[in-house]
């Protein structure tokens, strides 16, 4: 899988990307698992049921953008990809330990399983949001203070680690 | 004060305070667990926010979850309905600190008449008449074998902190004193947290009767009438109804001022229950009260005309009561079943499951308080009420038609599915039950085997 970077200019690479997917998707038989589609490296990846992967050549250098599709490819440009850690409780989300520190983490650092990557504050209480996989952080979703509730997707890690 | 209410309860409970709050006019919160995410009341509220895990531990009874959900929506009130929370008094002061109304009785009257030896001592300063036995708890095996010899068996050993029926113990005979008295202490510790237990005098042949109040922060108190709350297994009730065919006018009005009496006493506000044993004779002793809104009241709201849930909430913004004693009418007879997702012929087992069916009775002066629609799951981690059934009539020979006519259409299954429906039909075709004339103990004694 692709190592996200700084993104420039990928909108138009990656809705080619996607379009292609969708393309080959159609044109396939038999039921898709998983459909993945990155800029970073230019691929296409369609997966069946069976665990056969078909490769196709990337487009062009350049940019670089991720978007993994389940099943068929509805594309959903809000839904980051990745692992999502969630809030362990309803509370308010904080990214630093106290106000005007450094946060614990930010888009694109590498994370470790157990490492602090935010709190969520409950009367007083401050709970940790640790990491359960290991990878890259591609998305912190709430902002800092915001309110959360329980379940909630706050943090989406590309996983380094094999699943 | 009170522009949005946090419902903070699940089931039928939490639907029908969602119910009471649109009629008011004012927006409600659901907080749900993950197994709760597409109840009625969810769908119902005009906002939802997810508290926690199915264990209700985690979720409806999580503190700091419910309290962040109520600042997540800026509900400025909480109704707690009742089980879960809804006799915390620690949580009604934490809902006081963060500028939160508490729809109930302020936390410390809450504290007084939920322990029930607190709240024996209470009413007994109030005048109000008292069981034969003990004020303050009993503390060593020795002075529960003296007190019990001195009341005389058979003898009911009660948890402090017990309530809905469990930390009770019934003693008969003299040589079982000193055990049950060890085991309703090891019970009520590991239940309640708390192993103070009293003992009082047990009435074999008596009557669960019920007084509903609702008093405002004016110091100004009413009585809805009374329940009867006599067909219970297991200390659990099963059938309620109203009025009671056992009260005269005298008697009815000596009891309701008694508890009217006795709740503004502590300076009780909010919607109360006081329960009385009724003896043959037509004497009455104060029991406990429960500090919030009950299961049955919807018998007492048919037979009023009043909105017991609208009540809590005018109550809680502070305002005087709708209706003066005089203006509180009784009407004809009401009768509720409780419909339990429970297995009669193994001993009342909880039985969840997805239903497949459920197809509620209609028709004349019949409602049906349920979350509950075809598809749903009823879960195993909560309380087996699937439905309340209660139906109105001008009098009770009617309203028992009218209930087992209702019991014949409420249909209900699916995989593993069993209801407390088909007892309730049995009941309702025995005579004993229909005579009216009947204990605590109809069931053990009519419906066993």
């Amino acid at each position: 899988m692709s190592t996200p970077e700084p993104q420039e200019n990928g909108e138009g690479l990656l809705e080619s990307l996607v379009r292609q997917a969708r393309d080959l998707s159609a044109a396939m038989p038999g039921a898709l698992s998983r459909v993945t589609v990155s800029a970073g490296d230019h691929r296409v990846e369609v997966e069946w049921q069976a665990g056969a992967v078909a490769t196709v050549a990337p487009l062009a250098p350049g940019a670089v953008a991720t978007a993994v599709v389940a099943a068929f490819p509805a594309y959903e440009p809000e839904k980051p990809g990745g692992h999502a850690v969630v809030a362990p409780l309803v509370g308010t989300f904080y990214r630093s330990a106290e106000p005007g520190s450094a946060p614990f983490v930010n888009e694109g650092d590498i994370v470790e399983v157990g490492q602090e990557l935010a709190i969520v504050e409950a009367m007083k209480i401050m709970n940790r949001v640790e990491a359960d996989r290991a990878g890259r952080i591609v998305k912190i979703v709430p902002t800092d203070g915001e309110m959360v509730e329980y379940g909630q997707e706050l943090i989406y890690i590309d996983p380094l680690d094999p699943e | 004060m009170v522009e949005k209410v946090l419902i903070a309860n699940r089931g039928e409970i939490a639907l029908r305070v969602a119910r009471a709050c649109r009629e008011l006019g004012i927006p409600c919160v659901a907080v749900y667990s993950t197994a709760d995410a597409d109840s009625a009341v969810v769908r119902f509220a005009d906002e939802a926010v997810q508290i926690g895990p199915p264990a209700a531990a985690r979720s409806y009874l999580h503190i700091p979850s419910i309290i962040g959900a109520a600042l997540k929506t800026g509900a400025d009130a909480i109704h707690p309905g009742y089980g879960f929370l809804s006799e915390d008094p620690y949580f009604a002061e934490i809902c006081g600190e963060h500028d939160i109304t508490f729809i109930g009785p302020p936390a410390a009257v809450m504290e007084k008449m939920g322990n029930k030896a607190s709240a024996r001592l209470a009413m007994k300063e109030a005048g109000l008449p008292l069981l034969p036995g003990t004020i303050e708890p009993v503390a060593t095996a020795d002075e529960a074998q003296y007190v019990a010899d001195d009341i005389g068996y058979p003898v009911i050993i009660k948890a402090a902190a017990g309530g809905g029926g469990r930390g009770m113990t019934v003693v008969n005979r003299r040589e079982d004193l000193r055990r049950a008295y060890q085991m309703t202490r090891a019970q009520a510790q590991a239940v309640f947290k708390d192993s103070a237990v009293y003992i009082e005098r047990y009435l074999r042949t008596a009557r669960h009767t019920e007084i509903q109040i609702v008093c405002d922060s004016h110091g100004d108190g009413i009585h809805l009438g009374e329940r009867d709350c006599s067909v219970q297994r297991r200390h659990q009730k099963l059938i309620e109804e109203a009025p009671s065919i056992h009260l005269t006018p005298e008697l009815r009005a000596a009891m309701g001022s008694a508890a009217v009496k006795g709740a503004l006493s502590v300076g009780y506000t909010g919607a109360g229950t006081m329960e009385f044993l009724l003896d043959e004779d037509g004497r009455y002793w104060f029991m406990e009260m429960n500090t919030r809104i009950q299961v049955e009241h919807p018998v007492s709201e048919m037979i009023t005309g009043i909105d017991l849930i609208k009540e809590q909430i005018r109550v809680a913004q502070g305002r005087p009561l709708t209706h003066s004693q005089d203006e509180v009418k009784l009407s004809g007879h009401a009768i509720e079943c409780r419909i339990n997702a429970e297995d009669p012929e193994r001993d009342f087992a909880p039985a969840a499951g997805r239903l497949e069916e459920f197809a509620p009775p209609g028709g004349p002066w019949t409602r049906v308080d349920s979350h509950c629609r075809p598809g749903w799951m009823v879960s195993p981690f909560y309380d087996s009420l699937i439905a309340k059934l209660i139906v109105w009539a001008p009098d009770r020979g009617e309203a028992l038609d009218r209930m087992a006519r209702a019991l014949s259409e409420f249909r209900v299954s699916g995989p593993g599915m069993r209801t407390t429906i088909g007892f309730h039909q049995r009941v309702f075709a025995h005579p004993v039950f229909r005579s009216g004339d009947f204990y605590t103990d109809f069931i053990d004694r009519h419906m066993a085997g």
